[in-house]
């Protein structure tokens, strides 16, 4: 292991490895680096969390719901879901009925542009008192998890509870999340990679690390059985708005970052087009077999989430997570409204070992011709 | 058909087809006129003797490989020209495919194969307006019509490229008279002369290499044209080009001085790279990686693209140290210096930077393991670590099996029948490769030959079934040392250095190569040639070119015995 | 000359013996005891190829089997497929490669599947049907027969350039254009030969002598290789001379009775109804040699139960993984149901009897889906499965594990099972030029 580790290292000095950083970079007497093999909302869903069961699960009756909310009468409603049940045209106007319910100056537009013309359908929340995360506040308070993983108390997660009674959104560490498994399908072959470098004294004892999140200019590389390939050589893009680095320290085969600044990383038009976290916390295990897992968690501003559910078409009341996101919101408060902003959450990250070296400055040329 | 496809055919047809008007031998500019045989043109002046003890043998008659199928399609009619058919598998007689394709014929299904792919290309060059404007030199009288100045124009035009000589007069007479009947038939001129230049690509007079012989001095040798094929598969892999050809019409190739300096061009062309790729591909067994297959939850990173890639590692290695670098062939064995793609570089451990765009074609990097790597020589590429290995584990004594066949031209016998595998596969009991083999050996009928295979296929156990470096085998650290004709190694590295000393690895080259250029195996009166080729290799520092080039111009590679005396043999 | 196969020679060497024929059915008579040609001429019957289209894949760990190569055993949720074991191929961990652009979920499968990459803009290439159909199909009165299980007249057969070959939904309306009043008695037509065949078969004449020149200048053991391939070239021309004689008689064909269909739609009850019809229609047409191509989609993506507004693709996004089973029950009850369905269809036309055998016996289907698995739209670790060996031109009984290497490598197998004459196939990453050796004859 320790061999084979080695060798890992040594070859990635011989090839010059410049260890990316947007800042001069201390010297470090050894690097190891990672690319993000998985990247998703860490859930936390378990028997009886959601009073009643879930919010309705299924488009038809999540739709039924909606057109209740909107005031048609049961036997009209079970009219509209036959017909919308047929296909066709009466399924399209049934659809632009559920699509224009937000109303503005007495007008109807369309829901998702506009949830906050939408009326609020009062989604489930999450009770549980367990969820996965990170004490961002310090504090302890009725809404917070104990983390099962750590035992943390006040571990703020507020997106879990705001989205976590949709069966979209039901997941837990062993089995993710519908959304979260299937954006990451979407994601993982036609996005740049995200790249961990862990640098130190000796990555195999306690101590203080340095930790750079990047991205890369190549997608991650599948083995042909769709498993992320380990050792693949990847290059950091250049452009700044992707490069953050942290301090922090491995505790008993963790790397945790002790400095939580914001952390901004470009992401993809499905998800969000950045991920912005404030207040950012990283807790990662070192497994056998080189590769890490963990959770990176901050808060992150809900709009932002918002509008990725709005526009990549998932199940459910979206407009109803609007208004559930705006409830739970925990940070960032606007001067004048007082409304939080920024929502709590927590993402699982795994990762596998990899080559990283800095990709030679792009050169962008003129648009003045002559 | 894009732009650049076209300028490329534009290109190939330019050079097949203008470049004859230019010096004025073929139609096109002076039709047909080149009919006779070469020999009456310029009468052999023969060319340095062989040694007095040499005995030749009769001369093989090859049939195409794909390659040289391809090749000589491309050659004269372009790369574009797709050939919308494929080849019934070859065949693989005393280490090489090049001896197999001398003793195969063509079965039923070979031939619908063959003829499928003939009509295929007579179409896209005949029939096709765009290659049939730059490719027939002359416009029919009627479309709806015969037209045989026109018809033998075109063929005796392509047909000398074809048929690697000048088409008899009678050849020229049946073809041309078949496009003539096909188009009176169908009514229209180039159907006819597609379908007679359907005929000729598939003829056995372009399928196979069918020597002609001549007497000089009392000596059989292949004739001028024959030589001009003979050389040229064993430099180019592909049929003579038009220079060839041409020096063969006037007799260059039957003097010393003529023939060197073909040889001379042959070699400095960028084609010997293909030449020196499609030996080594036969040598090294590089055809079975088309039914290699590796369990895919056993070894996840290798799949058909890391096959190919592996593969191509190993080729350009030996292209860039035997021909572009003049390197010494036993470094083969040890050198450090490689190319790898970012997908190989995953299998090594190695960080492999692809610069250029997501996707591009040519992700090839050159690189060179450093000191302290247990990589270096081609022992320790993954192509050899997973040819020579079964689908879900490494194995001693297959590898161990291949060095000595493969690279020291030994013969290993095989395995007698009712053996008890038990202990070979049981890795419960005896956790690693060596403690299995050397309990499956206190069988006495299976030591003789393990012996033989397993020390050196021991020394390669540090690699898994798909290359993977490993220094552990079920928890059990690996011995990777052993011996080799008296040589101890600790490593595969060392081993690399031991097969670097051993004479047979030279030795067995010679005779791959010239059995390779000869397309059989070198006979009993031929062995004082190929000792002094062993020892002129060696005089030299052990170049791969420089022996392509002694091979090619001594006139023992050209003499030949009579077919009568075949029979009389086989008689006997 | 002489060595061509006269249909006089063939019928002293076939029927000159023995056994024929007192007391069979006058059609029978036609066939040879295995039913697989003709025995007044010899000539095989005309091989038949068909694609199966049927989206939302199968449960990862329900449907690879065991062993590898031949002899695997169904795994659980293939077992539908058991009766026609033999007949099958599987291959399992195959690839659509994206090449980095983004999934059009359920369409750039379906895409990769049929065209071998994804077109960029309207123009795209022939489809897989479409090129046999350019081979076997000519001819035959329709090109290919596109038929849609639920009611939408998609289809993913497609000619060169942006023309696509609409399926037909209804079975009543597809026997009307098969077997209505165009419908001719195919033992009764005209014969007209190609004069571009006789004009092939004369140029092979005419340089016949020429050819054989080249045994001059070879040895004992040389000479036999060229004899090897003299007798190769007189199988050509025995081809040929059978392509001048008037097409073999279709002597099991039959008019089937009337189709009587239920409305196309999507419950699963209607496709299981008309799919037996259209299975049936397909069988019959085949049979009276109407087409050779054939082409099923089943759109399963709005599959239903009778009465549920649930479809089977909400499902697979929707539904939760049993913790118990490990997997999703209702798309899985979709699987089964979906594959019993193709399971009957095999069924009915090895149920189209032929002497001794059954049109499945000259047929190959080749079944091919959108995704590994649907709940998280995978491309990798896909199945395509073959059925029928099509007369003997492909082997068949395998379990072929694919290691991540492109879907395509199968399409183009097939192609060149059909004698296709095509080397390479696919675009970008999806380019092959590997055939599936194991699986060709």
């Amino acid at each position: 292991m320790k061999a084979r580790t080695m060798r890992w290292l040594l070859s990635a000095g011989v090839a010059g490895i410049a260890l990316a950083g947007p800042a001069g970079v201390a010297q470090a007497l050894e690097s190891r680096s990672y690319v993000v093999s998985y990247f998703s909302q860490q859930l936390n869903s378990r028997e009886g969390d959601c009073p009643g069961g879930v919010n309705p699960d299924d488009q038809a009756g999540q739709n039924a719901v909606i057109l209740e909310n909107l005031g048609y009468k049961p036997d009209e409603v079970k009219a509209m879901m036959a017909e919308w049940a047929k296909g066709g045209d009466g399924e399209q106007r049934i659809e632009a009925i559920i699509n224009a319910r937000a109303v503005i100056d007495g007008q109807q537009v369309n829901a998702y542009t506009h949830p906050e013309a939408t009326k609020d359908p009062g989604l489930k929340q999450i009770t549980s008192k367990v969820g996965y995360g990170f004490n961002l506040d310090g504090k302890d308070n009725e809404v917070a998890f104990v983390d099962p993983q750590t035992g943390e108390k006040g571990v703020d997660n507020q997106l879990s509870r705001a989205i976590g009674c949709n069966q979209n959104f039901r997941g837990s560490w062993d089995a993710p999340s519908a959304y979260g498994e299937w954006i990451w399908v979407q994601l993982k072959d036609s996005q740049p990679a995200w790249l961990i470098t862990i640098s130190g004294e000796d990555i195999d004892k306690d101590g203080p690390v340095t930790v750079r999140l990047t991205r890369a200019l190549e997608y991650l590389k599948s083995n042909g059985d769709g498993s992320p390939r380990h050792f693949m050589t990847y290059r950091v893009d250049p452009d700044p708005r992707s490069h953050n680095e942290f301090k922090g320290e491995i505790k008993d085969g963790q790397i945790t970052i002790s400095e939580h600044k914001p952390l901004s990383i470009l992401w993809n038009a499905l998800s969000s087009p950045v991920l912005n976290l404030k207040n950012t916390h990283l807790r990662l295990r070192m497994l056998k077999g080189d590769t890490l897992d963990g959770l990176l968690g901050g808060y992150q501003p809900w709009t932002e989430i918002y509008f990725a559910f709005s526009h990549n078409g998932i199940v459910g009341d979206r407009p109803g997570l609007y208004w559930a996101m705006k409830k739970t919101a925990d940070a960032d408060p606007d001067p004048v409204t007082k409304q939080n902003m920024s929502i709590s959450t927590a993402y699982r990250i795994t990762a596998v070992p990899a080559f990283v070296v800095d990709a030679p400055q792009l050169r962008y040329q003129s648009a003045e011709v002559k | 058909m894009g732009m650049i496809a076209m300028q490329a055919t534009k290109r190939s047809l330019f050079k097949a087809l203008t470049t004859s008007c230019v010096i004025g031998l073929l139609a096109g500019c002076a039709p047909a006129s080149d009919t006779a045989p070469a020999a009456k043109a310029s009468a052999p002046t023969g060319t340095v003797s062989a040694a007095a003890d040499f005995v030749p043998a009769v001369a093989a008659a090859p049939r195409l490989t794909p390659a040289q199928y391809r090749a000589t399609v491309t050659d004269i009619f372009g790369p574009t020209i797709d050939l919308g058919g494929r080849f019934e598998p070859d065949m693989r007689i005393e280490g090489l495919l090049a001896i197999g394709s001398a003793s195969v014929g063509v079965t039923p299904a070979g031939m619908e194969q063959y003829d499928t792919m003939a009509d295929t290309i007579a179409a896209q060059v005949v029939l096709n307006p765009k290659n049939r404007a730059m490719m027939i030199p002359c416009k029919p009288a009627a479309e709806n019509a015969p037209d045989d100045a026109c018809a033998k124009m075109f063929l005796t035009n392509v047909g000398r490229l074809m048929f690697r000589r000048p088409m008899t007069n009678a050849e020229v007479t049946a073809y041309v008279s078949a496009a003539n009947v096909a188009a009176t038939k169908v009514g229209n001129f180039h159907e006819g002369l597609a379908m007679s230049l359907s005929a000729m690509l598939s003829s056995p007079q372009f399928l196979f290499r069918a020597p002609s012989t001549i007497k000089v001095k009392g000596q059989l040798e292949l004739d001028a044209y024959s030589k001009a094929s003979q050389l040229s598969f064993f430099l180019w892999n592909a049929g003579p080009d038009l220079q060839l050809l041409n020096a063969a019409q006037k007799g260059d190739l039957n003097t010393a001085k003529g023939l060197e300096n073909q040889v001379t061009r042959m070699m400095a062309s960028p084609r010997v790279e293909a030449g020196v790729r499609a030996f080594f591909a036969d040598m090294f067994h590089f055809d079975d990686f088309e039914s290699l297959r590796k369990d895919n939850l056993i070894y996840p990173m290798f799949s058909r693209q890391e096959a190919r890639d592996a593969q191509e590692q190993t080729m350009r290695t030996l292209v860039d140290l035997l021909v572009t670098n003049r390197g010494d062939y036993r470094d083969i064995f040890v050198t450090k210096k490689t190319f790898l793609t970012p997908a190989l570089g995953a299998i090594y451990r190695v960080p492999v930077v692809n610069d250029r765009p997501n996707g591009a074609v040519d992700p090839w990097q050159s690189y060179e393991f450093d000191a302290s790597d247990p990589r270096g020589g081609i022992l320790t590429h993954a192509s050899f670590a997973a040819l020579h290995s079964p689908a879900n584990r490494s194995s001693a004594t297959t590898r161990g099996k291949a060095i000595r066949e493969v690279l020291l031209c030994q013969k290993v016998p095989a395995p007698p029948a009712n053996v008890d595998f038990t202990l070979v596969n049981d890795t419960t009991i005896h956790k690693t490769a060596r403690e299995r083999l050397s309990a499956h050996v206190q069988n006495p009928v299976c030591a003789g030959c393990h012996k033989i295979t397993d020390p050196m296929g021991l020394a390669l156990e540090n690699f898994d079934g798909a290359g993977a470096y490993r220094t552990e085998e079920n928890g059990e650290k690996i011995d990777a040392s052993g011996t080799l004709d008296g040589k101890t190694f600790s490593n595969p590295y060392e081993l690399g250095q031991a097969l670097k000393s051993s004479p047979a690895a030279t030795s067995c080259l010679v005779d791959r190569l010239s059995a390779y250029a000869l397309g059989r195996k070198p006979a009993r009166g031929e062995t004082p040639w190929i000792a002094k080729l062993k020892a002129d290799f060696a005089a030299r520092g052990y170049v791969v070119p420089d022996l392509m080039k002694t091979i090619a111009t001594s006139p023992e590679f050209y003499r030949t015995a009579p077919i009568e005396a075949v029979q009389t043999a086989s008689a006997q | 000359m002489t060595n061509l196969t006269s249909r006089r020679n063939i019928l002293k060497g076939t029927l000159g013996g023995a056994a024929v024929t007192v007391g069979l059915p006058f059609l029978d008579t036609f066939l040879n005891a295995n039913g697989t040609a003709l025995a007044v001429t010899g000539q095989a019957l005309p091989t038949v190829f068909g694609t199966w289209f049927q989206y939302l894949g199968f449960n990862p760990g329900r449907w690879v089997p065991e062993k590898i190569g031949a002899g695997f055993t169904n795994n659980i949720e293939l077992k539908a497929f058991d009766p026609f074991r033999h007949r099958m191929n599987l291959v399992s961990g195959a690839n659509y490669f994206l090449d980095g652009r983004p999934v059009e979920t359920h369409r750039t499968g379906a895409q990769i599947a049929t065209l071998g990459g994804i077109p960029t803009g309207r123009e795209s290439g022939p489809s897989v049907d479409s090129v046999i159909a350019d081979t076997i199909g000519k001819g035959t009165r329709f090109r290919s027969i596109e038929v849609s299980l639920t009611g939408s007249r998609q289809s993913y057969s497609k000619r060169a350039g942006a023309g696509t070959n609409p399926s037909e939904v209804s079975p009543e309306s597809l026997y009307k254009r098969i077997f209505g009043p165009d419908f001719q008695d195919p033992n009764a037509s005209e014969f007209k030969p190609d004069p571009k065949v006789m004009a092939k078969q004369s140029v092979l004449s005419a340089v016949a002598e020429q050819r054989h020149e080249i045994m001059k200048q070879l040895g004992a053991s040389d000479r036999a290789r060229l004899d090897e391939y003299f007798t190769s070239v007189r199988q050509i021309e025995n081809q040929l001379a059978m392509k001048l004689e008037k097409p073999a008689p279709l002597p099991a064909c039959s008019t089937p009775g009337a189709a009587k269909e239920i409305e196309p739609g999507e419950e699963v009850e209607q496709v299981s109804a008309n799919t037996k019809v259209f299975s049936s229609l397909l069988a019959h047409a085949a049979a009276c040699g109407q087409t050779r191509v054939f082409n099923v989609l089943m759109n399963t993506q709005g599959s239903r139960k009778p009465g549920s507004t649930n479809q089977w693709h909400g499902y697979t996004h929707e539904e939760p993984i049993d913790e118990k089973l490990g997997y999703q029950k209702e798309v899985t009850w979709f699987i089964l149901w979906a594959n019993q369905v193709f399971a009957d269809f095999v069924h009915t036309l090895e149920q189209q009897k032929e002497g001794a055998g059954s049109v499945m016996d000259r047929t190959l289907i080749l079944w091919q889906t959108d995704h590994g698995y649907a709940r998280t739209h995978t491309m990798d670790n896909l199945p395509v499965i073959t059925v029928g060996n099509a007369g003997g031109r492909f082997k068949t009984g395998q379990h072929l594990p694919f290691a991540g290497d492109p879907a395509t490598r199968v399409g183009l197998t097939v192609m060149q099972g059909f004698g296709v004459p095509m080397g390479t196939w696919g675009a970008l990453s999806n380019q092959t030029s590997k055939p599936v050796t194991e699986i060709l004859a």
